[in-house]
C-alpha cells in the first residue's frame, strides 16, 4: 500500500513537472531541507533525522489562479511522510474572493499560541517546534471574503469534513505523557468524526483594517481539535477484604464540537505594537475527578486571551506576549487549574546586512515553572542557501513543556530555496 | 547714542539677513518636497547589495506607489531571492509633521499580514544601506535647515542645505546638493549621533517620465562600513490611475 502510494506521488510529480515547467506564467518555488538533530541526554539519540523536499506550484490568469504545494519528509529510520498541504483555486472580483480546496487558513494576531487561529489544525508530530508554515495542516474549505469597501470585509469558511490535529504517534519522543492508576485498554470506535455535512465546520470573522489599528472579530461552529477522553471505570469487590477497588479502565478518545467567539486586533501606538487576542469557547470537556461525572469528564466554557507588544530598539527586535486561560464555573475536582498563565518572549538581532540572525523565544509556563527555551542562529552564505543551528531546552518537570524535560537537543537545518 | 543706534540697526540687519538665509534654506527643502511628482505609478526595482570585496547580493521588487496628498501609500512586492518571494511591504508615510508612518508586511511563510512597528524606520531595509526612512518622502517641518552655500557639482547649478532633525533623530545632520533646474538631490551626506560622515547617496541617473524628473540608479555607500548598495528602476509608469484601495492588506496577501 505504502510503495503504491510513493509511486503515486512521484508519477504525479514526473507528469506534473513537465506539464508544469513548460507552461507559460507558472511560479515553481520550494525548498530542500536536512534537518538534524541530537539529544543531549542519555546515548545521544538522534532527536530528528529528516530530509525535506517542499514544491510550491502558482499560476494566475487574470482573476482566476491556482496553487499547489506538496511535501515529502524523508526519514532514514521511519515511514517517510508525504502530502500535499494546500491544493487550491481561487477567483477574484471587485468585491469578493473566494478560494477553494485545500488550504491553510491562518487567523488571530499571536505568534505561537493558537486562540483564535483555530480554523486550520496543527501538526504537533514534532511538537511546537515545526517552521510557521509546517505546523498547521491545510484543510478543505470554501472560503469567501466579500469587501464592503478598503476597510470592512467579511469572511465565510466551510470546511465540509474535520480534520483533527496530527498527534505523534506512539513511541515517538513527543507523544504526550499519560498516566493511568492500571493499565487501561483502549476503544477507538469514537475516535474519528462521520464524514457528513452535519459534522461540516463553520467559521465566519469580520475585519476593520484602519490605518492604525486592524481589528477583528470570529465566531466558529467547530469541533475540538483535540480529543477528549473519556474513561469508562470498572470496579470490583475483594472477595477477601470485601473492598470496592478499581478493576479496570477503557479509554476512549472522542471529538467533541465546541462553539466560539472571539476577537483579535493589532494596534500601532506610535512607539510599538500592542497586540491581542481572546476568545470565549461554549462546552468544552474537561477531565475532574467527580465520582459522578460521566465517563471522567465535564463540560465548562472557558476563555482563553493573549496580550502582547512588539518593539523594535535599534536593532533589536523584541516581543512579549502574556496568555492566560481561565475555567468557567470553576469545581476544585477538575484536574486542570482554573488559571493557566503563559508567557512568551523574543528576541532577534540581525548583523552583517541580514546575513546573520541570532534569536531567542521562549514560552514560560506559571503554574508548573517550566518552559522552553529555543536558541537559534541563522547564516545565509548566499541569498539561496541557509543553515540554521540552534538549541531546545525543556525546564521543570511537568506541564506543556516540562514533561518533555529529557528531550533536549542542539539541531542543524541546511536549506536550498529554490 | 547715534553709535549704539548704529549697532542695534547693524544687529537687526545681520539678524534679519540670517533670517533670509534661513527662510531660503527651508524655502529649498519645500521645493524638493513639493517637486512636482507622479500622482501614481509603478516600477521593477533591482537592489544590488555590494560588500566591501565587491561580491553582490541582488533583490528584486516590483513596487506601486500612489500620493493621495495626505498620505502616501506603497506597496512593495519582492519577486527575487527565493527565500524573500512573495514577501510583501506597505507603507503609509503621512505628511502631517510628527505623524509616523504606518507599516505592514506580509511573509508567505506565516500567510498572514502582520503590523510591524515604525519606530524600526532607522533600520536597514532588507540588509541594504537604506534605512526605511531612508526611502521615504521626509516632511522639511522635522528638521531645522540651513543654506550652506551655492555649489557646481558635474557642471550642475547646486544648492548646499544642511539639515538638522528637530528631535534625537537617527542622524544628527544631513548636508544635501539640490539640483537648482530639477529641485532635486544630487547628493546626500548623512553624519552619525557622533557627527561623523556615515553614509552618501550619490544619484547616478535621472530621466524625465511624463515630464516628471524621476532618480532611476542611485548608490548609498556607508563610509564607515565600506560596504554600499545599489538600487536601479526600470519599466517605470507613472500616473496610471492606480486606485486607492490596491494599497491594501488584500493586495499584499493576493500578491502579484
Amino acid at each position: 500500500m505504502m510503495k503504491k502510494m510513493i509511486l503515486i506521488f512521484v508519477l504525479n510529480v514526473i507528469i506534473i513537472l513537465p506539464v508544469t515547467v513548460f507552461s507559460e506564467g507558472l511560479e515553481i518555488n520550494g525548498f530542500v531541507r536536512n534537518y538534524s538533530g541530537i539529544l543531549l541526554e542519555g546515548d545521544n539519540d538522534y532527536s530528528i533525522v529528516q530530509n525535506t523536499l517542499d514544491l510550491s506550484f502558482k499560476k494566475s490568469e487574470g482573476d482566476i489562479g491556482f496553487v499547489s504545494n506538496i511535501f515529502v519528509y524523508q526519514y532514514p529510520s521511519k515511514e517517510n511522510y508525504f502530502g500535499i498541504r494546500e491544493l487550491y483555486m481561487d477567483y477574484y472580483s471587485e468585491s469578493v474572493d473566494l478560494r477553494i480546496g485545500k488550504q491553510q487558513i491562518i487567523w488571530g494576531q499571536a505568534d505561537g499560541v493558537f486562540i483564535t487561529d483555530i480554523v486550520s489544525p496543527k501538526n504537533l508530530t514534532e511538537f511546537l517546534l515545526w517552521d510557521f508554515n509546517e505546523i498547521r495542516m491545510g484543510v478543505t474549505a470554501a472560503k469567501g471574503k466579500y469587501y464592503i469597501n478598503s476597510d470592512n470585509s467579511l469572511e465565510l469558511v466551510w470546511i465540509p469534513m474535520f480534520t483533527p490535529t496530527l498527534m505523534p504517534e506512539e513511541g515517538s519522543i513527543w507523544h504526550p505523557k499519560m498516566s493511568f492508576p492500571l493499565e487501561p485498554s483502549f476503544d477507538m470506535t469514537k475516535s474519528e468524526v462521520d464524514k457528513n455535512l452535519n459534522n461540516s465546520e463553520l467559521f465566519g470573522r469580520y475585519s476593520l483594517n484602519l490605518s492604525w489599528i486592524d481589528l477583528q472579530v470570529m465566531g466558529g461552529y467547530t469541533f475540538d481539535d483535540d480529543p477528549s477522553i473519556h474513561v469508562k471505570r470498572g470496579f470490583s469487590i475483594d472477595s477477601v477484604t470485601g473492598t470496592k477497588y478499581l478493576s479496570s479502565m477503557v479509554v476512549s478518545p472522542e471529538y467533541h464540537r465546541l462553539n466560539v467567539g472571539g476577537l483579535s486586533f493589532s494596534a500601532d501606538l506610535t512607539s510599538f505594537i500592542l497586540r491581542g487576542e481572546g476568545a470565549y469557547y461554549n462546552n468544552k470537556y474537561f477531565q475532574t475527578a467527580d465520582p459522578i461525572a460521566s465517563d471522567g469528564l465535564i463540560k465548562k466554557d472557558y476563555i482563553n486571551y493573549v496580550v502582547g507588544i512588539d518593539k523594535t530598539v535599534g536593532e533589536w527586535k523584541l516581543s512579549t506576549q502574556f496568555i492566560q486561560k481561565i475555567i468557567l464555573d470553576y469545581e476544585d475536582n477538575l484536574i486542570g487549574d482554573e488559571m493557566d498563565n503563559l508567557a512568551t518572549i523574543l528576541v532577534s538581532k540581525s548583523f552583517m546586512r541580514e546575513k546573520l540572525r541570532l534569536e531567542l523565544f521562549s514560552y514560560v509556563g506559571f503554574n508548573n515553572e517550566d518552559a522552553l527555551i529555543r536558541l537559534k542562529g541563522y547564516y545565509y552564505p548566499s541569498d539561496a542557501f541557509g543553515i540554521e543551528f540552534g538549541s531546545n531546552v525543556f525546564v521543570g518537570n511537568e506541564g506543556t513543556f516540562g514533561q518533555f524535560n529529557g528531550n533536549n537537543m542542539v539541531y542543524a537545518k541546511i536549506k536550498y530555496n529554490f | 547714542m547715534k553709535k549704539i543706534l548704529g549697532i542695534i540697526v547693524i544687529s537687526l540687519l545681520i539678524l534679519s539677513s540670517f533670517e533670509m538665509v534661513a527662510e531660503d534654506a527651508k524655502e529649498i527643502a519645500y521645493k524638493v518636497y513639493n517637486r512636482k511628482a507622479p500622482k501614481d505609478g509603478e516600477s521593477d526595482m533591482k537592489m544590488t547589495l555590494i560588500d566591501k570585496r565587491g561580491g553582490e547580493r541582488i533583490r528584486d521588487i516590483r513596487q506601486f506607489f500612489i500620493d493621495l496628498g495626505d498620505v502616501e501609500k506603497q506597496i512593495m512586492f519582492f519577486t527575487a531571492p527565493a527565500d524573500v518571494k512573495n514577501t510583501a511591504f506597505m507603507n503609509w508615510s503621512y505628511d502631517e509633521a510628527g505623524k509616523d508612518d504606518n507599516q505592514w508586511l506580509y511573509l508567505p511563510a506565516l500567510k498572514k499580514v502582520k503590523r510591524i512597528s515604525s519606530s524600526g524606520k532607522d533600520n536597514e531595509f532588507m540588509g541594504s544601506d537604506f534605512t526605511y526612512e531612508d526611502m521615504e518622502k521626509r516632511n522639511p517641518e522635522r528638521d531645522n535647515h540651513k543654506f550652506i552655500k551655492s555649489d557646481k557639482i558635474d557642471g550642475e547649478d547646486v544648492w548646499v542645505v544642511e539639515s538638522t532633525p528637530k528631535k534625537e533623530e537617527q542622524y544628527s545632520k544631513k548636508r544635501a546638493w539640490i539640483s537648482k533646474e530639477r529641485e532635486m538631490p544630487k547628493k546626500i551626506e548623512f553624519y552619525d549621533e557622533d557627527g561623523e560622515l556615515l553614509k552618501v547617496l550619490t544619484v547616478l541617473e535621472v530621466k524625465k517620465i511624463k515630464g516628471y524628473w524621476v532618480i532611476i540608479k542611485q548608490e548609498m555607500s556607508n563610509i564607515q562600513k565600506k560596504h554600499r548598495t545599489l538600487i536601479e528602476l526600470s519599466n517605470m509608469k507613472v500616473d496610471i490611475g492606480l486606485k486607492d484601495n490596491r494599497f491594501t492588506q488584500r493586495t499584499m496577501q493576493r500578491g502579484l
